[in-house]
């Protein structure tokens, strides 16, 4: 039997995992369900946000000022990519916009490796003290992540069912041409989400910079994982994609303390199971609108 | 029987071409061009004809090159089975993976395959490590046995074999794009809704078209493996899962004559900016950017209207000089 010790560290391993694939993933969703569009460069932002991260903690020293001009420029460099590129194929097939974005990805990987070269950089944990928790020590770090994928849950829900442009994406992801009727500037809606998207990605990078190296393909490794939340949940469903990350980053740690190879293969198996029962995922919708 | 003496005649002119371009151009260049046209045609029958873009390429590729580096590294010495146990290998997987797939919605599918591509690399690199030598690959260049007629030890007599093989598998394509299946598999593109309504079913076809294209995958990384006479992870390394998009798109979807084109200008641009500059990726993301906003259609497709018109102009007045 595991000990409970393993368990209690495992666990935690694998919220804060989670967390960070829930970041990556609820701007992919969130992407696909308004603007019909498959944007991989997600996962640039997030290396972005990493190599910021890693670059203004080397100059202040701070790395939560690192993360905070991480997410900045992610949110920038998204806003470039929206009205440069995604603006002119939003009403083509998903798939084209994915190959689209495959490309700004490897490109975005070149341009990363033209500044920064291609040896991996450590990001130095900002806090090393450790929490008991039932007679376990637990890293704070790891809390710190989980704690602010809870706020960005919670601050994600509130935005989308309490303000009024929140609203408006709402009903624009039921239905875009009813939303235009109304007379709301549905363009405006598309970059505003592409830019949350991006500056969330940018946030995922910067927190998980610490937990692994940064190094430029950083984003191809992370890109399954985040693919396979966001199928497991189901493209466009909020609830789905947290509790997709979830299971994921449980089966990730748990999966690796059982038998460490197989913990990457795992949930890919858990997405086979779930696209056998139910081709679009646990919450995805049924039908393509539009 | 006009008709088939036609696209023969085309057959022949691009592999003609291809033949005598041996002459001119380094012998790898010409190996690494014709296997890759073996990749992307199967590329470009998923995406121009049924519709699928798979980002899953690489793993269909690295399963057949490592069906054929286990025989050839394990089992036996003779490159022609080889082969055979790498297509076998791809038409094993393809049967098993397949059924599942293609019941998705394009746009899962797509992901689905990036994700299986992600999945066969770390498979390779990271969890079968004991068998695969994970990076380091397997290598097994002084076990192929030299065979009589084509020796495929030597890149001369392999490039030829390689021709004859990228000929058969052009001639099924071109086969398949004039066949009644053909039709059926364009028309689940357009509209399933239609093509089941005609009695056709939509998801059996999908198999078939899904498992002649990853069989034909399997080909090229079968080839591949014996060519190199290594293997290692970096062919299913999801970095380079978009080359044989990339290659379609650059050729021109949906055209026989695309991926031959799109393989010869990808392998040229990639040996001349790999000297030049050495930031392959920066360049190529751009490109394929570049190729989805603005130029969509792809060099052959651009040039085959251009061409066609040359042509019929000159028949036209020959046609006129008869007539006066």
């Amino acid at each position: 039997m595991i000990s409970t010790q393993l368990l209690i560290s495992g666990v935690i391993f694998g919220l804060s995992i989670g967390s960070i694939y829930f970041l990556l993933a609820i701007g992919l969703s969130l992407c696909f369900g308004l603007m019909r569009i498959i944007s991989l460069d997600q996962l640039l932002y997030y290396s972005l946000g990493a190599y910021f991260t890693y670059s203004v903690n080397l100059l202040t020293g701070n790395m939560w000022v690192g993360v905070l001009a991480g997410m900045i420029v992610s949110a920038l460099a998204s806003l470039a990519v929206e009205r440069l590129v995604f603006r002119r194929i939003y009403a083509r097939d998903p798939t084209f916009s994915m190959i689209t974005s495959f490309g700004i990805l490897i490109g975005g990987i070149g341009i990363i490796k033209f500044f920064w070269g291609v040896v991996p950089r450590p990001v130095e944990v900002p806090t090393l003290l450790q929490v008991d928790i039932l007679g376990t020590e637990v890293p704070v770090y790891r809390l710190m992540v989980i704690a602010i994928a809870v706020c960005v849950y919670i601050g994600i829900w509130l935005f989308l069912h309490r303000t009024i442009v929140g609203k408006a994406i709402r009903a624009a992801i039921e239905d875009v041409e009813h939303v235009e009727g109304l007379g709301i500037n549905v363009s405006r809606l598309f970059t505003l989400t592409f830019v949350i998207a991006g500056a969330l990605s940018g946030l995922a990078g910067g927190l998980h910079a610490p937990l692994i190296m940064v190094d430029p393909t950083m984003g191809l490794e992370t890109l399954a994982f985040v693919f396979m939340v966001v199928i497991i949940g189901g493209l466009g469903s909020i609830k789905g994609t947290l509790i997709s990350a979830l299971l994921v980053g449980q089966v990730v740690s748990l999966g690796s303390i059982i038998y460490a190879p197989m913990a990457q293969m795992a949930p890919f198996v858990i997405m086979l199971l779930v696209l056998l029962i139910k081709p679009t995922g646990l919450y995805g919708s049924p039908v393509f609108k539009r | 029987m006009l008709k088939i003496f036609k696209w023969w005649w085309g057959i022949a002119l691009a592999f003609g071409l291809l033949g005598i371009a041996r002459m001119f151009l380094p012998l790898p260049f010409m190996n690494e061009v014709v296997i890759f046209s073996i990749y992307a045609l199967a590329c470009n029958f998923l995406i121009g004809r049924v519709g699928y873009i798979s980002f899953g390429q690489p793993a269909y590729l690295a399963l057949g090159g490592y069906a054929t580096a286990f025989y050839l590294v394990h089992f036996g010495t003779n490159p022609y089975v080889g082969i055979l146990i790498g297509v076998f290998g791809g038409l094993l997987a393809s049967l098993i993976i397949g059924p599942l797939f293609v019941r998705l919605r394009s746009d899962y599918f797509a992901m689905v395959n990036l994700a299986l591509a992600v999945i066969v690399f770390y498979l390779m690199q990271k969890v079968l490590v004991s068998i695969t030598q994970g990076d380091n690959g397997l290598w097994f260049l002084t076990r192929i046995d030299s065979t009589p007629i084509l020796d495929l030890t030597r890149p001369g007599h392999f490039f030829i074999f390689a021709l004859i093989v990228g000929l058969a598998v052009w001639a099924f394509y071109k086969y398949l794009d004039d066949s009644i299946f053909g039709a059926c598999c364009l028309a689940t593109k357009l509209n399933e809704n239609k093509l089941q309504f005609l009695g056709y079913n939509n998801f059996s076809i999908r198999l078939l078209a899904f498992v002649i294209a990853n069989t034909t995958t399997a080909l090229a990384g079968a080839l591949y493996a014996v060519y190199l006479g290594f293997v290692s992870p970096e062919m299913a390394s999801p970095s380079r899962a978009a080359d044989p998009v990339i290659v379609t798109l650059l050729g021109g979807v949906g055209t026989l004559f695309g991926p031959i084109v799109g393989a010869i200008a990808y392998t040229g641009m990639k040996d001349v900016i790999a000297k030049l500059i050495g930031n392959w990726e920066l360049f190529i993301g751009f490109l394929l950017v570049f190729i989805m906003l603005v130029a969509d259609r792809g060099i052959w497709g651009t040039l085959s209207p251009a061409l066609e018109k040359l042509i019929s102009r000159k028949k036209n007045s020959a046609r006129g000089e008869r007539d006066d």
